[in-house]
């Protein structure tokens, strides 16, 4: 079962979902519309290894905004901190931004119950596209879960800002396990 | 929880789902197989969220449309769907998916009482011919928890039977905030 917007507001002033800064305006009927931080990360080697940290850059974008442009990966980050040790969210874009060529998140929808912090976006426009900080650019939905829930201990906890993919701390791990 | 193809049917009976226009044919286990509309705009320019998009509007005829890859596409659905009672989940199918064409991806989320033809965007990975009418993806209904909110309500942002560009611009003020 998906939560509605009703369901959503009375869930973040009981606690069974945090959403912060709330803001009452941005509840949909079925979703909370979630605004861009003003964040970006881009790789900056010309090979994204996942067994090695990658190089990466950061860009604040200013007040005019900034040009994603195509063939390029941005990471993102939600202004909201988002979670819920009760609902499973997911996260998509916001139709208003999809018509507009990009992608907000690549793969990856769902969340785990149990993580809080700022969502990182993988944005990655079909044309060249100006983006402003603050606009809001994704729909974030929660769904009822059926079983007893082992939350979220992962790796992303708590992440502020875009978090680049740590898949190379689990492979660490699992050679240190090896030898 | 999500609605089986039979349950589908028989919310349309009740009127908790409308689908105009509704073949049974198209009722799949749990979703409705929904069909590409006869008309496409492709942007070819620069974007900017603060500004309405540029655009070229075109019918697909019988004989299809050529899409390219690097063009962004913005189409319809066939189908003019919407409920009260659950909300949709709009997307491609693997037989689109396995064209290389991506519809949809970005927001597949159709809110409690949004009825309309849906908006889609489209990108391909290679060039790939595209027909009018053709079988392009699923929607699928999941049942709700807490009290209803009506889409119309609040914002009735996007309500129209056509192709409707992003209207993100009223909400930014644009570059010179």
């Amino acid at each position: 079962m998906i939560l509605t917007g009703p369901e959503i507001t009375a869930a973040a002033h009981d606690g069974r979902l945090t959403i912060t800064p709330f803001e009452p305006a941005q509840v949909n009927p079925n979703s909370y519309n979630v605004r861009l931080g003003p964040t970006l990360v881009t790789y900056t080697s010309p090979v994204i290894d996942p067994h090695q940290p990658n190089p990466t850059q950061t860009v604040e974008i200013g007040p005019g905004g900034y040009v994603l442009q195509p063939g390029e990966l941005y990471l993102g980050h939600t202004l909201e901190r988002v979670g819920s040790d009760t609902f499973v969210p997911l996260l998509f874009g916001r139709s208003s931004v999809g018509r507009l060529g990009l992608f907000v998140e690549i793969t990856a929808p769902i969340g785990d119950i149990g993580f809080h912090g700022q969502w990182t976006l993988m944005l990655s426009p079909i044309r060249p596209l100006r983006v402003y900080a603050g606009m809001k650019i994704g729909q974030i939905m929660f769904f009822v879960a059926t079983g007893t829930v082992a939350p979220y201990r992962g790796k992303y906890q708590a992440a502020t800002g875009p978090r680049p993919s740590c898949y190379w701390q689990d492979v660490a791990r699992t050679s240190a396990v090896a030898s | 929880m999500i609605l089986t193809g039979s349950a589908i049917a028989a919310a349309i009976q009740t009127g908790e789902i409308t689908i105009d226009p509704f073949d049974p044919a198209r009722l799949s286990p749990n979703a409705y197989d929904w069909r590409l509309g006869d008309t496409l705009r492709t942007c070819d320019g620069h974007l900017d969220a603060a500004t309405p998009t540029t655009f070229t509007e075109t019918g697909i005829p019988a004989a299809g449309t050529l899409l390219e890859p690097g063009l962004l596409y913005l189409g319809i659905t066939h189908e003019r769907t919407g409920s009260d009672t659950y909300a949709q989940l709009l997307n491609g199918d693997r037989t689109i998916g396995s064209l290389g064409i991506w519809v949809h991806v970005s927001a597949p989320l159709g809110h409690q009482g949004h009825a309309i033809r849906w908006t889609l965007e489209i990108q391909v990975a290679k060039p790939v011919r595209v027909y009018p009418g053709m079988t392009f993806g699923k929607l699928i209904f999941l049942t709700a928890s807490g009290t209803p909110a009506n889409y119309q309500q609040p914002q009735a942002k996007y309500a129209t039977d056509g192709i409707d560009i992003s209207r993100l611009y009223e909400e930014i003020e644009g570059p010179s905030l």
